[in-house]
């Protein structure tokens, strides 16, 4: 993955929270490690395919979701229930879609949502990309993007190597 | 006058809904896919303009518009989506939706097309 083709993700989560939720973002640093956790998340995925192949991730913990999308819907959320799941898939969907169209010369299109609450995963990257991963801080809390992404599609054979377990 | 949201994400119904709320406007009705909102507005009823999403199961958006149009369903739709490119549009448009509002927006954007299809909710 290009370290250029992170820079439109960042800017769509950046303009999805400050169009949508009325916050305002901290970038950190992108990093280049591998996709696992052993905290409590709730992770948002999505695929991309077409001349452009790429998964996306936003990667919320509990207390950062129920403020993100208690936000979202004007209310004080305290658990995890179907509107968190629906709230978080709904986002890395408008994150994802207003980040493909700033790839000029691309026809990409968006897998549905897949949203994995858990607190051991390890997500699976697309072969031959490396998972670039971006913290945001936020007055609604921590949280992050990871992306994987090639823009020189090789084969769609490709595409079917991501998926996501969970342990 | 009714304004129906038609989206398959019902937190994205609810931001809808309250953005529209927030407008002064009460009388709202959902569906959660295309054939939904069809099965609705092919009936009489008092629903005045259509707030749409693109990618929907069972029915999308637009082929709800589409089978809208080939129904003589004259009821004003505006695709709200995330589907932002020039050609996505203009497919929309073409088939017979009215306007367009793309994701993300906020409650200003809504309002816009409320004051553009329903006169009466200005001010």
């Amino acid at each position: 993955m290009k370290a250029e083709n992170i820079n439109p993700f960042i800017l769509s989560v950046t303009e999805t929270f400050e169009h949508m939720l009325d916050c305002r973002l901290e970038s950190g640093a992108p990093t280049c490690v591998p996709e696992e956790s052993h905290q409590p998340d709730i992770i948002g995925v999505i695929g991309l395919s077409g001349t452009a192949q790429g998964i996306v991730a936003l990667k919320l913990p509990v207390s950062t979701a129920l403020a993100v999308v208690g936000k979202m819907i004007g209310a004080e959320l305290r658990s995890v229930d179907t509107s968190i799941i629906d709230g978080v898939g709904e986002l890395v969907n408008i994150i994802a879609g207003n980040a493909k169209v700033k790839f000029a010369g691309h026809s990409i299109s968006l897998s549905l949502p897949t949203v994995v609450r858990g607190s051991i995963y390890k997500l699976n990257n697309l072969s031959n990309t490396v998972w670039l991963t971006v913290p945001f801080k936020s007055e609604l809390g921590d949280f992050a993007v990871a992306v994987c992404f090639k823009a020189e599609v090789a084969s769609k054979e490709e595409a079917t190597h991501a998926s996501v377990s969970r342990g | 006058m009714q304004v129906l949201v038609v989206d398959d994400s019902q937190i994205m119904r609810k931001i809808i809904m309250g953005a529209l709320k927030k407008l002064g406007v009460n009388d709202i009705v959902e569906a959660s896919n295309g054939q939904e909102a069809v099965e609705m507005l092919v009936k009489p009823s008092d629903i005045g303009l259509v707030l749409m999403d693109w990618n929907m199961p069972t029915m999308t958006g637009i082929e709800a518009v589409k089978k809208l149009r080939s129904d003589r369903v004259t009821v004003p739709v505006v695709m709200v989506t995330t589907e932002a490119e020039k050609e996505k549009v203009m497919e929309a448009i073409k088939s017979g939706a009215n306007d367009y509002l793309i994701k993300p927006f906020n409650p200003k954007d809504i309002q816009g097309k409320l004051e553009k299809f329903l006169p009466a909710q200005k001010g």
